[in-house]
């Protein structure tokens, strides 16, 4: 059976502006290993996986605050399937980090990020989450992406709920074009079981140097 | 030429004022003390030794080795009655040659008064002054952060360790003028120690358990609760 006379290919033959997923689906090659079944379940996992994220907030400071905002009826997150917190990890999909998180949290958002169960994702919400922002001193973190992998970053300090909703959607977007086939993307970092660290401990201290101002701060010992 | 314009300083605007005034028209300097200062004076003489009043309030520095038996006479005294310890914290001068200071802020409920006494520790040698815990059960974790944050040994205090940084930081005491603002170790360093610590390490469940204090409550309280008092939360 010819994939031209399948109904889903006429019609984004008769409507041009489906949506990327769907196109990549679409063009098939019969030698690749994956099936056409396996692609089209893959559509259908990957849109209901986009439009049911259940988010585990994980509040530290200011932004928390802007993201309630934006969970709140203004904004309101139910549009995009996230009306339902999830104040438990086990039980969630998406770690959005909102705030600083000093180095005292580090070993707790590690292990929540830990026991969420795959598949996952992590939003990193505000500049201090994304690089320790404004606090490059002893106690933040520079960056959570030190400590567990981060899928989207939005900027901001807050990010207006405009900022988070347009995160969650470039989230979304990526979720759409997952390949079940693709196994790399499920697998569980394992962190270096010396250093406890995902990324080497040079390219962290690379990473957090000190920019702008905070250059003439130097410090006492290496 | 004239000024261009003149220089606005508050409280200028009233009636016939001359200098910056405060609402209730407090000077900056030698106001009226805290009757509690010349109490303390009166009682424990050279144990005092310095009172400065500043924007109307009342700062009594004292000697180390006495301070307990201070604030356990103010907060004991029917004629004092500082019933509520506010804070217990530590300052360091820019100089570096100044001594480090030790804050208590107390307040007296029945009297309205508000007392800061301060006492005055040498650098260069341990840093040690009476924990008032036995007193003020509340100053048991402002004098953990005094400890955490100064490095200041509270003797008498029952669980004097961190409370801010985590409990195997070992960088020092960040508000001390000697810190470096990003810390003394390297960010990857920093990094590998924080994911170290144990966070549960510590706190067991019966720890966390609240079914002991009830012992620990005031008499008063027992034996309203164990009448049945709901009490309100
Ligand atoms: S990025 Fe700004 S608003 Fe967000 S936690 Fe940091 S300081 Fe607060």
């Amino acid at each position: 059976m010819g994939l031209s006379r399948h109904p889903s290919l006429a019609d984004t033959q008769t409507l041009p502006a489906r949506a990327t997923a769907e196109r990549q689906v679409v063009s098939y090659d019969p030698k690749s290993q994956e099936g056409w079944v396996t692609t089209r379940l893959d559509f259908l996992v990957n849109w209901g996986r986009a439009n049911s994220l259940w988010p585990m907030p994980f509040g530290t400071a200011c932004c928390a605050i802007e993201f309630m905002a934006t969970a709140a009826s203004h904004y309101d997150l139910a549009r995009f399937g996230m009306e339902r917190m999830s104040f438990s990890p086990r039980q969630a999909d998406v770690l959005i980090c909102a705030g600083r998180v000093p180095f005292k949290l580090a070993p707790i958002i590690r292990r929540i990020w830990q026991q969420m169960p795959q598949p996952k994702w992590c939003i990193s919400m505000g500049a201090c989450a994304s690089s320790g922002g404004m606090f490059d001193n002893y106690a933040v973190v520079q960056g959570i992406d030190t400590i567990i992998p981060v899928d989207v970053y939005v900027p901001g300090c807050p990010p207006r709920p405009e900022g988070l909703l347009y995160g969650i959607r470039m989230l979304q977007e990526k979720v759409k074009n997952e390949r079940g086939a693709d196994k790399r993307v499920r697998d569980e970092m394992e962190p270096d079981p010396n250093s406890k660290l995902y990324i080497p401990p040079d390219m962290i201290d690379e990473l957090s140097e000190p920019f702008g101002n905070s250059v003439h701060q130097t410090r006492s010992a290496p | 030429m004239t000024a261009p314009f003149a220089v606005v300083t508050p409280g200028s605007a009233l009636p016939g004022a001359t200098a910056p005034a405060t609402p209730k028209n407090l000077p900056h300097t030698g106001g009226e003390p805290n009757p509690s200062a010349e109490a303390l004076r009166a009682r424990f003489g050279g144990a005092v030794e310095r009172v400065d009043v500043v924007w109307g309030e009342t700062t009594v520095y004292v000697q180390g080795n006495r301070v307990l038996e201070i604030v356990r006479w103010l907060h004991d005294d029917p004629t004092q009655q500082y019933d509520y310890l506010s804070d217990v914290t530590a300052v360091e001068q820019r100089d570096l040659d100044q001594p480090l200071e030790v804050v208590w802020h107390l307040r007296s409920l029945p009297f309205r008064r508000f007392l800061r006494l301060k006492v005055r520790i040498p650098k260069g040698g341990r840093l040690e002054v009476d924990s008032v815990w036995p007193v003020y059960k509340g100053a048991d974790w402002l004098e953990r952060e005094a400890y955490d944050m100064f490095g200041i040994n509270l003797r008498g205090h029952p669980d004097l360790r961190r409370i801010l940084m985590w409990e195997s930081f070992k960088e020092g005491y960040p508000l001390r003028k000697d810190f470096p603002l990003r810390g003394r170790f390297s960010r990857s360093e920093q990094l590998r120690q924080a994911l170290d610590q144990d966070p549960e390490a510590r706190y067991s469940m019966e720890e966390l358990s609240v079914a002991d204090a009830f012992a620990d409550l005031p008499p008063d309280m027992r034996e309203r609760l164990a009448t049945g008092e709901k009490t309100g939360e």
